[in-house]
């Protein structure tokens, strides 16, 4: 048993034509149904209207609408038909200060090129198998811009929002605990 | 007493949402198989488009964004110029390697981290954006597909090492982002 893509709608965005070819022929190598194409944010965003794919890879910087412009409209137009779309971002660059202005843009997932195959079907293993929540705020929405799971922290819980655990707290240094 | 403080809403009032997953219902369970991912991975290293006509608009873009701020005449900070400087050199490092030019790739790579801690356009950062803009079209010119092997080495290393002697020579300037 593998991986359907035959019904799948992928719009990618990307103004260069030869990577353009380059990353539809990886897509419908990996089986999906359908591919739609645009050579700019604008025009992707008129694609999508059209088509509401089932996800977006779009480059970066692109004009007229690059794609952080793009999934901006993609999440907040009231035009647009899936809020929620996950979205590919591809780009060069790999800062860490760039890459935080790409997730706070509403991005779901970041690849960085050159990225081979395997890379990019990871990227999209990981929204099929651990898509995240939206948030919505006044600031921001979004997918969660958490990902580090919550519980990792196994050790004894000493917020004063904390349920105490009693049984635990025998060793616990509480001096420095604010209960207001 | 403040009771405008005691009554006020809460600031961050963030709603959680679970889409449904509309991707996974339609794909089905398993994964793709390695073969799958293998073939993909063949298709993009046996293509035949040829990465040169790209990748000499984008050194255009470059020596042009270079040209601009030597006109300047004086240093500058402006986001616009280096960015006309940067984001062609962002180009050549995300699109040469996918081409079969990784040593454009891991030149352009170096050039980019390089401006991302200096982030200001001199007469000296100019000199080594020269550099690596000459570099970068020497291996475009001459094909240099792959590593390059030794005589890749050696220009990375060059390279690196002009950038190392600006590094030491403004180390008191330059401030972590």
């Amino acid at each position: 048993m593998s991986y359907n893509f035959q019904n799948v709608q992928v719009l990618l965005i990307e103004d260069n034509k030869p990577m353009l070819n380059l990353i539809r022929g990886v897509l419908l190598s990996f089986g999906v149904g359908n591919v739609i194409t645009a050579l700019n944010g604008e025009d992707g965003f008129k694609e999508f209207c059209l088509f509401n794919p089932d996800l977006v890879i779009t480059d970066w910087m692109m004009s007229p609408g690059n794609g952080l412009e793009l999934t901006q409209t993609i999440r907040r137009h009231s035009k647009s038909p899936n809020k929620f779309v996950p979205v590919i971002l591809m780009t060069g660059f790999s800062e860490k200060r760039r890459v935080l202005s790409a997730r706070d843009k509403g991005i779901t997932e970041f690849i960085v090129k050159p990225f081979n195959a395997r890379d990019l079907y990871r990227r999209m293993h990981k929204i099929i198998e651990s898509p995240r929540e939206f948030i919505e705020s006044p600031d921001y929405f979004g997918p969660d811009r958490r990902r580090k799971r919550k519980d990792v922290y196994t050790g004894i819980k000493r917020r004063y929002t904390d349920i105490i655990d009693y049984k635990n707290t025998e060793n616990v240094d509480v001096s420095d605990i604010d209960f207001r | 007493m403040d009771i405008e403080h005691y009554n006020q809403k809460p600031k961050r009032n963030a709603k959680f949402i679970k889409p449904p997953n509309l991707l996974k219902a339609k794909v089905g369970i398993g994964g793709l198989s390695d073969a799958i991912i293998d073939r993909a991975q063949k298709l993009l290293e046996s293509h035949s488009e040829d990465f040169r006509p790209l990748g000499e608009i984008y050194l255009k873009q470059m020596k042009d964004g270079i040209d601009n701020a030597i006109a300047l005449g004086r240093p500058t900070d402006s986001e616009e110029v280096i960015a006309q400087i940067l984001f062609p050199c962002v180009q050549l490092k995300a699109n040469g390697g996918m081409f079969g030019y990784l040593l454009v790739t891991r030149i352009a790579e170096r050039f980019i981290q390089f401006m991302e801690v200096v982030d200001k356009i001199d007469e000296e950062t100019l000199d080594i954006a020269m550099a690596f803009y000459t570099t970068i079209k020497i291996v475009l010119n001459s094909q240099i597909k792959g590593s390059g092997g030794d005589q890749g080495e050696a220009l990375v290393s060059e390279l690196n090492n002009a950038c190392m002697r600006y590094f030491e020579k403004y180390k008191d300037d330059l401030q972590p982002k």
